[in-house]
């Protein structure tokens, strides 16, 4: 199972300059456990040590805030888009 | 009555309008739709009319703010506009510290209402003006920073104004989508409406900027408004300036109204819950949505001309919301 994720500028330093890579899992966390495991310390970028989402990381599937949707354990289908953006300022 | 003393007492009551075109479905014994809360036909054309009054309103109760006083405050625009009009009728200076790659329109408007703008890099965003306004607060410590991410009358303006206009005006309010940026729209009416509409649901458009915009040196730099609390929130959707600019122009064809980008991204988010709901042929929803300003302002970013894709080029790197 494919998942597109979309890699932030400042997390490419994990991914070798990639913008977006593939990843599989069925739920979040799976899927960014197989991330960390082809992209050594990403998930420590994302997830704090009590393992809840970084509260300066905003994660989407399919354009939803993954907060609302169950957060790590929101579930993927094939075919869904990841995107990890940083927390920035609006106003 | 529409007559008022000055200008500043014709702020809010704004109109809701419905779309006929543009929902799900109108006329139909479930109707699913979307109604409009006309908010650029506030003083200076924005949502941020209410907040920047109430913030100096209530800052003049405190006594921070007295007659002949400098206000300061981080802003990509709108707020800014709104302050500077309220501070020019009631005679204060004030400075903006605006990210460089916002519109034109808004330098000159702040220009024109006698504002200074201080510009922080483009790279960075707003992130970068909170910074460097907050610098300047330590620097100018005379001068008096509202905080609109952190100030609790932002949000109450919505909670006293724009949640019980709505429900005034729409008792069977199922829904309620606007943007997210200082989060005080929805925080203040969302509050409100939760508390009068059970099972209401409050949901939030985030703009999807270039990447420029999320230039952090690392991800501690990232920044969540004081405001914020999501447990307010019932979902929330990042909407990319394709979408934002799409909805933008189908407002204008279908329904006639001519709305910034940011509310294109409310649309958008408004239109993905609308047909979620109306999956249910038995279901019903009023779903009220912010209209955020008019087009006026992001005319010169050529976001209504040309391709959306060539618009959308256009509009990478440039703060939109």
């Amino acid at each position: 199972m494919a998942i597109e994720v979309k890699i932030p500028t400042i997390l490419r330093t994990y991914t070798g300059g990639e913008k977006s890579v593939a990843a599989n899992g069925a739920t979040l966390i799976a899927l960014i456990d197989d991330l960390d495991a082809n992209f050594t310390g990403l998930k420590g970028r994302l997830i704090t040590e009590d393992g809840s989402l970084h509260r300066f990381v905003n994660i989407y599937v399919n354009d939803e805030d993954v907060r609302f949707t169950g957060s790590l354990d929101t579930q993927l289908s094939d075919g869904d888009a990841v995107t990890i953006l940083p927390a920035v300022a609006g106003g | 009555m529409a007559r008022y003393d000055s200008l500043i007492d014709a702020l809010g009551n704004t109109p809701l309008v419905g779309l006929p075109r543009l929902s799900p479905r109108w006329d139909a014994e479930h109707p699913v739709r979307l109604w409009a809360k006309l908010e650029d036909r506030n003083p200076t054309g924005s949502i941020k009319d209410r907040a920047a009054l109430k913030m100096i309103e209530q800052a003049e109760r405190d006594g921070l703010l007295t007659p002949g006083c400098t206000i300061l405050e981080p802003t990509s625009g709108n707020t800014g506009i709104s302050l500077a009009m309220v501070a020019k009728l009631k005679g204060y200076g004030l400075v903006c510290v605006m990210p460089e790659n916002t519109s034109v329109e808004r330098r000159q408007l702040l220009e024109m209402f006698g504002a200074r703008i201080i510009s922080s890099p483009a790279a960075g965003g707003s992130n970068q003006a909170v910074a460097m306004a907050k610098e300047l607060a330590k620097q100018y410590p005379d001068w008096v920073m509202l905080y609109q991410y952190g100030n609790p009358a932002n949000a109450q303006a919505h909670y006293e104004g724009t949640g019980p206009e709505l429900l005034r005006d729409l008792p069977a309010i199922t829904h309620f989508v606007a943007g997210l940026g200082t989060t005080g729209t929805l925080m203040g009416t969302g509050r409100y409406l939760r508390e009068n509409v059970p099972a209401i649901q409050i949901i939030a458009a985030e703009p999807r900027y270039g990447e420029i915009v999320y230039g952090l040196r690392n991800i501690d730099e990232g920044f969540v408004p004081e405001l914020y609390d999501d447990t307010v929130l019932t979902s929330r959707f990042s909407v990319t300036s394709y979408d934002a600019l799409r909805r933008t122009r189908d407002l204008i064809e279908h329904e006639g109204i001519f709305a910034g980008i940011s509310t294109g991204a409310i649309l958008h988010a408004a239109l993905s819950i609308g047909d979620r709901v109306a999956k249910d042929e038995t279901a019903t929803a009023d779903i009220a949505f912010v209209v955020a300003d008019g087009g006026w302002k992001y005319l010169s970013t050529g976001a209504y001309s040309g391709s959306l894709q060539q618009a959308a080029e256009l509009l990478e790197g440039q703060l939109w919301a």
